[in-house]
């Protein structure tokens, strides 16, 4: 049931991160993030785990949003691609 | 009447240090121009004011540290927000790199920041005023009116249903539903006994805070804050269901702001997860048919504050006999009731036609019933959807309808 | 003859003014006009209060647009239209303060004509939302700038707009058929193609429609339009291809804009800077190898079969030039993303590489495909001069997107990074002086120097007149012909000239 239950003491310390280029970090999965050491002008700000989720889906929520708004269907370049290997 | 600028007094202490600690944030947005924020926004799409956009809220603070505007002069324009989120979700600085640089845009932050600056330089609201000292006076929100709220009778909503005090577990019931729409927290708690969940209620429940907080009454936010936790403890409550999206907000956000490690173990429980989960587990299973033609309206503190908004379509699509015609939830990020953030107190015009908009989205697709998962929503939607013929309803009693129980107490006054 | 008043209104004025919108709709407070000062473009914060208008009105309709500017005319005050002031010209930036006449409150969707496919539109609504409604029809209105999400088609019209897809359904100009017009001496009059309302084209007296489209509100302001829509496509397609150098992606850009698909709506090349810029952010930009230095994106729309025909074309031509597709998930995410992603603040970075919000300008010039190189060579070493002087200066690289289906010119940005926290007097300067360079080079290669948002802004304006040679004279002829009491926006456009030469 904690899956869906709000805990502070789960929510304040993020995933430990790891370096994945020269200017980004990664603590969740498919989630970059800036290297820290660049936000000394800018500090950061206190981002419980709940909210970089929440933020994430819902860009990937909006992306598809977008999509639909402007067309029925989103034709695959993978696909086209394959067909003209075919050829 | 002149029209010639006059200069604002020079930033006293308190306003230097507001400026400071969101000069970053301010010229973030000053910088951005984006105002993806506008379209999105409830109080917009009805007033078209510009005063009272996001872009506007936070240049505000760029014309504070030139000394160009003080507190005094905006006080008012901040009361034109329901602090529903749509324009920080939205903003690009948020949905497309706020996590990325672990910086975002915090617009409802500010709203809540420059109220709080106000009432601390004496600049009130005089319905807020009245509302936030009632509150004071007799621990709840003066949700009745003239009609006087009691501390004795926060519970009498429960008087039937023979809920024990205290335990592991308690359920927090909101102002609105406690003393108001009294068939959501009704429902719940018999939801929760027919699944066999344990839970009890608080020994002496005050209003959460939150809205007091939202007001710019912070003192007073807190010192409730620590009742209430203090209540939670002394019952040895470590988990606490919520059924209102409100408190939801305040336990998971402000509460932990208030106090910090020490409130490391305290569980928060959305009612309408824990249902969705219990649905899904076999514990629950609606059979009543109820034939209505509903839509959905996403409550703004659970889709866009929260990115909740999958739970409550999983348990409507488990209601038998239920046509539903959905709007999904990011077109949902410009809908609103309008009944957040004191907005009704002061300006119920404004509530009253941003509503009447919802209301008119939801006529579109030609329903019957429009249903929400948050009280305070549902009074101002309740009152909009008289003129288009359409009822409100709250999921909690529809669910506990379509599990055969008889909700009882009232959904309006 | 100029009339521009000294700020502050008399009370008469206010009176009239208050009797036309009503007590709710008239706003002196400070902070209502200073909200209504600015625009996106960098913005000298400084100098802040040299742009506050003197009262702002917000008229519900027409009527109300075309009183208010008949009042305005009798007091020779000036007045400063307002849409939704998302443009990037400091078109809306009050230059003698005045009557800001804010026209988002006319907000309304009016007839939809199902069978002509048109509809009527207020001056305030946006495009995003408009779209929201026909789609219950299947319609929609093709006009997708940047700004999409928030900008209103009075906007469009006041700034002659531009639009991402516009190589196949065409720009603002072409997808407004007609619209109400309120000239500066307060007569409304309806401008179109001829006379009727929903005709696309015409030869019937005077061709006024383009004449009426980018003025800036320096000769009226558009209240109502009426738009030619078409059904929402059925397919959408939005490859991203890398390339090694910038050369390469620059003569595949070519290829793919003059291929002819039918259902090509636009191209889009990202130069070696705007790569780098971009790497800045990898979060929704999944890390490319560093042999990724150039960018190339299309994009099709309409009827699915002609879209997979004109998408194996594409990806054909793009594969003989060598590019590698990045695959759909880039392909579609950035594609989606074009309004958000391209003008972040905080992608702003000192020379030491710290973090900084930075303010977005956007040069949008307009270039033939063949000037291209030497547009971007001396636009780069303009800004790194810049940046070399001071911090507050900061190169986000170049786009260069098709703007008509035979890919002729190419809608040119440089996106510069400015510090505006940071800002003061001697960078100001220097960022004019930069932009007056930058315009001149547009107009030196024989393009112009705005291609959508206008060329209002500091330093730009004075390029105007040497851009347009000869038919700068006419403009002038023409402001002062409408706008005889120099009214309407003045000081745009260097226009207050017009009035103090005789012309006749």
């Amino acid at each position: 049931m904690s899956q869906f239950s709000y805990r502070r003491g789960e929510q304040v310390t993020p995933p430990p991160a790891r370096q994945t280029s020269d200017v980004s970090v990664m603590r969740f999965d498919h989630i970059y993030e800036v290297d820290p050491r660049l936000m000394q002008r800018v500090p950061q700000q206190p981002f419980p785990n709940w909210d970089t989720l929440r933020i994430a889906h819902g860009r990937e929520d909006h992306l598809a949003w977008m999509h639909r708004h402007f067309a029925h269907a989103v034709i695959s370049g993978a696909e086209v691609l394959d067909g003209l290997s075919d050829e | 009447m002149s029209t010639a600028r006059q200069d604002p007094p020079a930033p006293d202490a308190a306003t230097e240090e507001f400026v400071e600690q969101w000069r970053n944030a301010a010229y973030n947005c000053y910088s951005s121009g984006h105002k993806f924020c506008r379209e999105v926004c409830p109080v917009l799409q009805v007033t078209r004011n510009e005063s009272w956009t996001p872009t506007a809220f936070h240049a505000n603070v760029v014309a504070m540290e030139h000394g160009e505007l003080a507190v005094e002069d905006v006080a008012e324009d901040f009361v034109n927000c329901t602090q529903c989120g749509a324009c920080e979700l939205r903003c690009p600085n948020t949905l497309f790199t706020g996590d990325f640089y672990r910086f975002r845009t915090r617009t409802v932050d500010l709203v809540k920041a420059v109220r709080a600056l106000a009432v601390d330089k004496g600049i009130h609201q005089a319905g807020w005023q009245r509302w936030n000292s009632l509150t004071d006076e007799r621990r709840h929100e003066p949700v009745l009116g003239e009609a006087p709220i009691d501390q004795a009778h926060v519970a009498d909503w429960a008087d039937d249903l023979d809920l024990p005090v205290g335990g592991e577990t308690v359920l927090f019931v909101d102002c609105e539903a406690a003393f108001y729409r009294t068939s959501v927290p009704r429902a719940v708690a018999q939801i929760l006994k027919l699944a066999g969940y344990e839970f009890g209620l608080m020994r002496e429940q005050w209003c959460c805070g939150g809205p007091a907080a939202e007001m710019g009454y912070l003192d007073q936010a807190q010192r409730f804050a620590r009742h209430n936790l203090e209540d939670w403890r002394a019952v040895g409550a470590r988990r606490v269901i919520v059924l209102d999206p409100h408190d939801y907000i305040t336990f998971t956000e402000d509460y932990p702001k208030y106090f910090g490690e020490e409130y490391d173990d305290i569980e928060i429980v959305l009612a309408v997860e824990l249902f969705a989960e219990l649905i899904r587990d076999g514990r629950l299973s609606p059979s009543v048919a109820v034939e209505r033609t509903v839509t959905y309206h996403d409550p703004c503190r659970l889709n866009k504050r929260k990115g909740i908004w999958s739970e409550p379509r999983e348990i409507l699509r488990a209601i038998p006999g239920l046509e539903f015609r959905d709007v999904d939830r990011v077109t949902q990020w410009s809908y609103c009731s309008g009944g957040g953030a004191g907005l009704p107190i002061e300006k119920p015009e404004l509530t009253a036609a941003i509503s009447g908009r919802r209301l008119e989205r939801a006529a579109e697709l030609e329903v019957d019933t429009l249903v929400s998962a948050c009280p305070w929503s549902e009074r101002p939607l309740s009152q909009a959807g008289e003129e288009h013929r359409i009822d409100v309803v709250d999921i909690h009693e529809l669910l506990a309808e379509s599990l055969g129980i008889e909700v009882g107490g009232r959904r309006s006054a | 003859m100029s009339t521009v008043t000294a700020p502050g209104l008399a009370d008469e004025v206010l009176g009239e003014l208050r009797d036309v919108v009503g007590d709710e709709h008239l706003l002196v407070d400070k902070p209502a006009r200073m909200h209504r000062a600015r625009v996106p473009a960098p913005f000298p914060v400084h100098r802040w209060a040299r742009h506050i208008p003197d009262v702002v009105v917000l008229p519900a309709c027409t009527e109300e647009v075309a009183a208010v500017i008949e009042v305005a005319n009798r007091f020779g005050v000036p007045v400063v239209p307002r849409c939704g002031g998302t443009g990037l010209t400091d078109g809306a930036v009050p230059l003698h303060h005045g009557i800001l006449l804010d026209v988002k409150r006319l907000q309304y969707i009016g007839d939809i004509d199902l069978e002509n496919r048109t509809c009527v539109v207020g001056a305030g609504v946006n495009m995003l939302k408009l779209n929201e409604a026909l789609a219950r029809h299947d319609l929609f209105y093709p006009d997708d700038p940047a700004s999409y999400p928030c900008s209103l088609v009075g906007g469009r019209i006041g700034t002659s707009g531009w639009s991402l897809i516009g190589s196949r359904y065409g720009h603002t100009r072409d997808l407004v058929l007609s619209f109400l017009h309120v000239l500066p001496t307060g007569e409304v009059i309806r401008i179109g193609e001829g006379g009727g309302p929903r005709i696309s084209k015409s030869s019937s007296g005077y061709q006024m429609k383009q004449l009426f489209m980018g003025h800036q509100g320096t000769l009226g302001v558009a209240t109502e339009a009426t738009l030619k829509l078409y059904p929402k496509p059925e397919a959408e397609f939005s490859p991203f291809w890398a390339f090694e150098e910038y050369d390469t992606g620059y003569r595949a850009v070519r290829a793919l804009a003059q291929a002819d698909v039918a259902t090509f709506a636009g191209a889009v090349l990202f130069d070696e800077e705007k790569v780098r810029y971009l790497r800045r952010d990898d979060e929704a930009y999944i890390p490319q190898p560093e042999n990724v230095r150039a960018l190339v994106c299309s994009a099709l729309y309409g009827n699915e079969d002609e879209v997979r025909a004109g998408a194996g074309r594409l990806m054909r031509i793009a594969r003989s030039f060598g590019a590698r597709y990045m695959g759909d998930e880039i392909s579609q995410g950035d594609w989606a993303a074009r309004h958000d992603r391209y003008a972040t603040p905080l992608h702003g970075r000192t020379k030491a590489g710290q973090v900084v919000p930075m303010s977005w300008h956007c040069e949008d010039a307009a270039i033939n495909w063949s000037a291209l190189p030497a547009v971007r060579e001396q636009w780069h070493r303009i800004v790194a001069d810049l940046r070399s002087r001071s911090d507050v200066f900061d190169d986000w690289g170049m786009f260069s997107y098709t703007s008509a289906r035979t890919g002729v010119d190419y809608l040119t940005e440089i996106d510069v990074g400015i510090w505006e926290q940071e800002l003061d007097e001697e960078t100001w300067a220097m960022w004019v002086d930069a932009k007056r360079e930058i315009a001149r080079v547009a107009v030196a290669h024989g393009g112009s120097i705005s291609a959508c948002h206008g060329s209002c802004r500091e330093g730009e304006v004075d390029v105007v007149p040497e851009e347009l040679g000869g038919a700068y004279e006419v403009m002038r002829k023409i402001k002062r012909t409408l706008d005889p009491a120099n009214v309407m926006n003045p000081g745009k456009y260097g226009l207050d000239g017009a009035f103090e030469e005789d012309l006749a």
